[in-house]
C-alpha cells in the first residue's frame, strides 16, 4: 500500500481534533467530502484544557439538534460576572443571575474538555469524517508552485494528500509558522499561562457554598483583584456538577520575569479567605496548565494561503476579556469548512479562492470583535491598576458605604474618595476609565 | 506461507487503577482499557516473523463488543484479520472456560487455514493467572513454550521453532515441532509505531464476530459461568508485610548475631522445615 501510485488521498485534511478542527471536519463530511481529521493525541482533545464554559450559540450553528444528542455538559451558566478580591480578605461579587441567563438551553455550559472534545469529534465521525489519532502532522507537501497539496506525519509512509488543509493546531502554532503565515514564534508578552485545579465536592456542598438552588444552576465568575499579584492576569471560578474548577491566567512574560512558580501563585489565590472556604475539604482531581493566545488582532497570522487555512487558537482567535475562545474556534472552523466546500465546487484551491474565508470571518463577530479589541492586550499591560487598585478600592468603598461608623456621611464620602486617591490620582482614574472604554470600543 | 495466531485480551490499564477501600473491588470507572501489554509484544513478534517469512497474522479475542477497539489496535500493529468471540453466554468465564472457547475457535480456524505458531501473552495484567495459554495448549495437544524472550528461528521447511525462554536461573533454548504454542514476555519484540496505512486500515476494520450460534462449535456445558468452576469468594488488598526484626552485629558481634538469627529461625520452625533442623 501507499506506493507511488497508491497515495493516501482525501478531499480535505484537518489538523487537530480540538473544537475548531472537529467542527471543520463535521461540516465538510456533511457536505459529502472525504475528510481526514488528524490528531496527535490518543483521543480527540485528550490534552486539551480550559476553564471553562462552552457557548451554545456556536454549537447550535453547527448542530441545531445538539440538545437531542445529549452533549456531555456540566451545569449551565445561570450566574455570571465578576468577583473582586481585596488584600484584607474581602470579596465583592458583581454577578447577574436568571433573566437572560435562565434561558433553556443556556447560553453557555460548563464542560470538561477531555470529555466534551471526544463527543464533539464523534459528531464529526458520525458525519463520516475519519479521525486518525496518535499521529502528528509535521510538515506540508507542496507542489512546484508552492501550493499546499497535503501533509506529512510522524509515521512511516505517512504522507497524506488533499487539495485543501485546515490547520486547527491550537495555541502552539508551529505549522502555521512553518507555512510562513506568521513570521515569529509565540511571544511571552502575547500569551497567558493559565493554570487551574479541579476540586471534587459533593453536589449539595457546591449548591450550598455557591448559593445555587440545585445542579441545574451554575456559576461562572471572572476573579479580579488579589489574584495575580497585581500583574496583568485574571482568575476564574466555574462550578461543575460535582467539582469546582478554579484557576488563573497570567501573561507568560510576567511569570518569566518575576520567576513566579505558577503552583504557588495558584495556592496563594486558593488560600484567600473568601476562596478557601468554598473548596475546603474537596479532593484535588486534576492540576494542569495551558497557554491562551492573547496577542489579539495584531498577533493574528495571515489566515489562508494556496491550499490551506488556519482557524481557532492557532490563528489567535481569542477574546480574553470575555473568556471567548471556544465559540470563535467553532465558528471559524465552520467558515473555513464552507470555504473549502465552495473551493471543491469550483475546483479552485488557490489563495485567491480561499481568501473567501477571511471575507466570511469579517462578516461575523470573529474579525469584528478581534479588530475592536485590538488594543486591549496592550491596554492591560499598561494598566495594572485594573487588576489591583480598582478591585481593592471597590471592596473598600462598598465596605465603608455599608458600615455605620457613627460619623457624618460627608466624612464617609470623603474617606471613600480618599480610598480611591490613595490608590490612584483622581485625574488618572478618570483617564483610566476613558482608556478602558477606548480599548473595549476599539477607538 | 506462515500463519500466526495471536490471542489478545483487553484489560484495564492497571498502572493507574484504584481499589475501593470498602468493597475491595477494582474501581473500573474512568480507567482506560488497553491491549494486555504482553499480548501487544507477542503480536509484535508474530508480525515480525510474518514480515520475514511472508504470510499472515490472525488475532482472536473473547470479550464484550467493546473489545473491538483492541482488535482494531491489533490490525494497526500489523494483524491481517481479527475475530471477536462475543456472546452473553460466554460471560463470567474463568480460565477453564476461557481456554475451552479459545481452543475451539483456534481449532476451527486451523482446520480452514492451518496455523504454524499460536502466540499468547505470558499473562493478563488483570486476571494474572497465566493459565489460559497452557490451558489451550493442553486442549489442542500442542507443544508449549512458556516465558519466551526470543524466537531464534521459525523454519517452515523443517517445521520447527527455536525459542529462548527465561527461567529463574538461566535461559533455556528450546526447539519444538510446529504447530507450537508460545507464551511471551515483553522482551520478545518491541511494539512498533505503526505505518500510517496500517493505522488507517485499522480505523475502518470491522472484526468478524463469532457467537455460540454462528459457529455451532461450543458445548453449552463448558462455556461462561456454567463452564467455570472457579468461585471468587472475596477480594482484598494484602496487608503490607511488617518490617522484620533487626539484629545489630555491631552491638553484639557477628558470631552472636549469627547465632541469634539461627536460633530465632529455628524457634520459628523455618530451619527445621528446610533442613530438618540445624543441630
Ligand atoms: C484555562 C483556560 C480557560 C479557558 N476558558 C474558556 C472559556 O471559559 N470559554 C471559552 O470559550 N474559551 C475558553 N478558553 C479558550 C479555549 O479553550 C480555546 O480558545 C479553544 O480550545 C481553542 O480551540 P482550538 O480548536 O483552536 O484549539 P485546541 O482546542 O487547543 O485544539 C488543538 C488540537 O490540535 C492538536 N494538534 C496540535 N498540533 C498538532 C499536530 N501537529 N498534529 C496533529 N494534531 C495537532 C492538539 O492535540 C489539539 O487537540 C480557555 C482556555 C484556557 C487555557
Ligand atoms: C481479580 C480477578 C481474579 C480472578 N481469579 C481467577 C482465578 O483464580 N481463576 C480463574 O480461573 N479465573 C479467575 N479470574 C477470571 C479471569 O479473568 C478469566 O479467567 C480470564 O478470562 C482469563 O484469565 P487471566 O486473565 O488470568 O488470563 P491469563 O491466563 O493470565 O492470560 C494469558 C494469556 O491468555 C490470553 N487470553 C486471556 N484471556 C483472553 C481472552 N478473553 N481472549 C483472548 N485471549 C485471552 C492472552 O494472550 C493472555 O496474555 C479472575 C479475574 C479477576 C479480575
Amino acid at each position: 500500500m501507499n506506493t507511488q501510485d497508491e497515495k493516501i488521498r482525501f478531499d480535505a485534511i484537518v489538523v487537530g481534533a480540538g473544537l475548531a478542527g472537529s467542527t471543520a471536519a463535521m461540516m465538510m463530511a456533511r457536505a459529502g467530502l472525504n475528510v481526514a481529521l488528524i490528531e496527535r493525541g490518543q483521543k480527540a482533545g485528550g490534552k486539551n484544557y480550559f476553564g471553562g464554559a462552552i457557548y451554545t450559540h456556536a454549537i447550535g450553528e453547527v448542530l441545531p439538534d445538539f440538545m437531542d444528542r445529549k452533549p456531555p455538559f456540566e451545569r449551565p451558566v445561570t450566574e455570571a460576572g465578576f468577583w473582586m478580591l481585596s488584600k484584607d480578605g474581602g470579596l465583592t461579587k458583581m454577578t447577574v443571575q436568571g433573566g437572560k441567563l435562565g434561558a433553556e438551553p443556556a447560553d453557555a455550559y460548563m464542560a470538561s474538555r477531555a470529555v466534551f472534545d471526544v463527543w464533539w469529534a464523534e459528531q464529526a465521525q458520525r458525519e463520516g469524517a475519519l479521525l486518525i489519532p496518535k499521529t502528528s502532522v509535521v510538515d506540508f507537501i507542496r507542489d512546484s508552485a508552492g501550493q499546499v497539496i497535503g501533509v506529512s506525519t510522524d509515521r512511516a509512509q505517512g504522507d497524506v494528500y488533499a487539495p485543501v488543509v485546515i490547520i486547527c493546531e491550537g495555541v502552539n502554532n508551529l505549522l502555521t509558522q512553518k507555512l510562513g503565515l506568521i513570521d515569529h514564534d509565540l511571544e511571552p508578552a502575547h500569551v497567558a499561562l493559565a493554570f487551574k485545579q479541579v476540586i471534587a465536592l459533593p453536589m449539595d456542598t457546591i449548591n450550598a457554598r455557591f448559593g445555587l438552588p440545585d445542579e441545574k444552576h451554575g456559576l461562572a465568575a471572572s476573579v479580579l483583584g488579589d489574584v495575580s499579584l497585581g500583574l496583568p492576569g485574571m482568575g476564574f471560578v466555574y462550578t461543575n456538577n460535582t467539582s469546582v474548577s478554579v484557576g488563573l491566567g497570567m501573561m507568560l512574560d510576567a511569570v518569566v520575569e518575576y520567576r513566579l512558580k505558577p503552583y504557588e501563585v495558584l495556592q496563594r489565590y486558593l488560600r484567600h479567605p473568601a476562596i478557601a472556604p468554598l473548596i475546603k475539604g474537596g479532593q484535588l482531581m486534576e492540576y494542569g496548565a495551558h497557554l491562551i493566545p492573547e496577542g489579539g488582532y495584531r498577533d493574528m497570522p495571515k489566515l489562508y494561503t494556496g491550499g490551506a487555512m488556519v482557524a481557532g487558537d492557532a490563528a489567535s482567535m481569542v477574546n480574553a476579556l470575555h473568556w471567548e475562545g471556544t465559540n470563535m474556534a467553532i465558528v471559524a472552523g465552520k467558515l473555513a469548512a464552507e470555504t473549502a466546500i465552495e473551493a471543491h465546487k469550483q475546483g479552485d484551491f488557490s489563495a485567491q479562492a480561499l481568501s473567501q474565508y477571511e471575507a466570511r470571518l469579517k462578516d461575523r463577530f470573529i474579525l469584528k470583535d478581534m479588530k475592536q479589541y485590538r488594543n486591549f492586550a496592550r491596554f492591560l499591560e499598561t494598566h495594572p491598576e485594573f487588576m489591583d487598585a480598582y478591585p481593592g478600592f471597590i471592596n473598600d468603598a462598598l465596605g465603608q458605604f455599608f458600615s455605620a461608623y457613627g460619623m457624618p456621611k460627608k466624612t464617609l464620602f470623603k474617606n471613600i474618595l480618599g480610598s480611591l486617591t490613595s490608590r490612584r490620582q483622581l485625574f488618572k482614574a478618570v483617564g483610566d476609565m476613558l482608556s478602558m472604554g477606548r480599548a473595549v470600543m476599539g477607538w | 506461507m506462515f500463519h500466526a495466531l495471536v490471542a489478545i485480551k483487553q484489560v484495564p490499564d492497571t498502572t493507574n487503577i484504584r481499589i475501593d477501600p470498602e468493597t475491595g473491588n477494582l474501581v473500573r470507572e474512568g480507567v482506560p482499557a488497553i491491549m494486555n501489554p504482553y499480548d501487544a509484544h507477542a503480536l509484535a513478534s508474530a508480525v515480525e516473523w510474518k514480515r520475514k517469512l511472508g504470510g499472515k497474522v490472525t488475532v482472536v479475542s473473547m470479550g464484550p463488543a467493546s473489545f473491538t477497539v483492541t482488535i482494531r489496535e491489533a490490525v494497526e500493529l500489523g494483524a491481517d484479520a481479527g475475530y471477536l468471540i462475543s456472546d452473553r453466554k460466554f460471560a463470567g468465564a474463568d480460565t477453564l472456560a476461557t481456554s475451552y472457547v479459545l481452543a475451539a475457535v483456534i481449532q476451527s480456524i486451523h482446520e480452514k487455514d492451518p496455523i504454524d505458531v499460536v502466540f499468547f501473552g505470558k499473562q493478563a495484567i488483570d486476571g494474572d493467572t497465566a493459565q489460559v495459554g497452557p490451558g489451550v495448549a493442553v486442549r489442542l495437544d500442542l507443544p508449549i513454550i512458556t516465558y519466551a524472550v526470543k524466537i531464534r528461528d521459525i523454519n517452515l521447511a523443517k517445521r520447527h521453532i527455536v525459542v529462548e525462554r527465561k527461567t529463574e536461573r538461566w535461559t533455556e533454548v528450546v526447539e519444538a515441532p510446529l504447530p507450537a504454542l508460545v507464551t511471551c514476555e515483553k522482551e520478545i519484540a518491541e511494539v512498533p509505531f505503526a505505518p500510517l496505512p496500517d493505522l488507517i486500515r485499522s480505523l475502518r476494520y470491522e472484526p468478524e464476530v463469532l457467537t455460540m450460534e454462528s459457529t455451532g462449535i461450543f458445548d453449552a456445558e463448558h462455556v461462561g459461568v456454567r463452564g467455570s468452576p472457579t468461585v471468587v469468594f472475596k477480594m482484598g488488598t494484602p496487608p503490607l508485610p511488617e518490617a522484620g526484626e533487626k539484629i545489630n552485629s555491631r552491638e553484639i558481634g557477628v558470631e552472636a548475631a549469627v547465632a541469634t538469627a539461627f536460633a530465632k529461625a529455628d524457634a520459628a520452625g523455618i530451619l527445621s522445615s528446610v533442613l530438618g533442623g540445624v543441630k
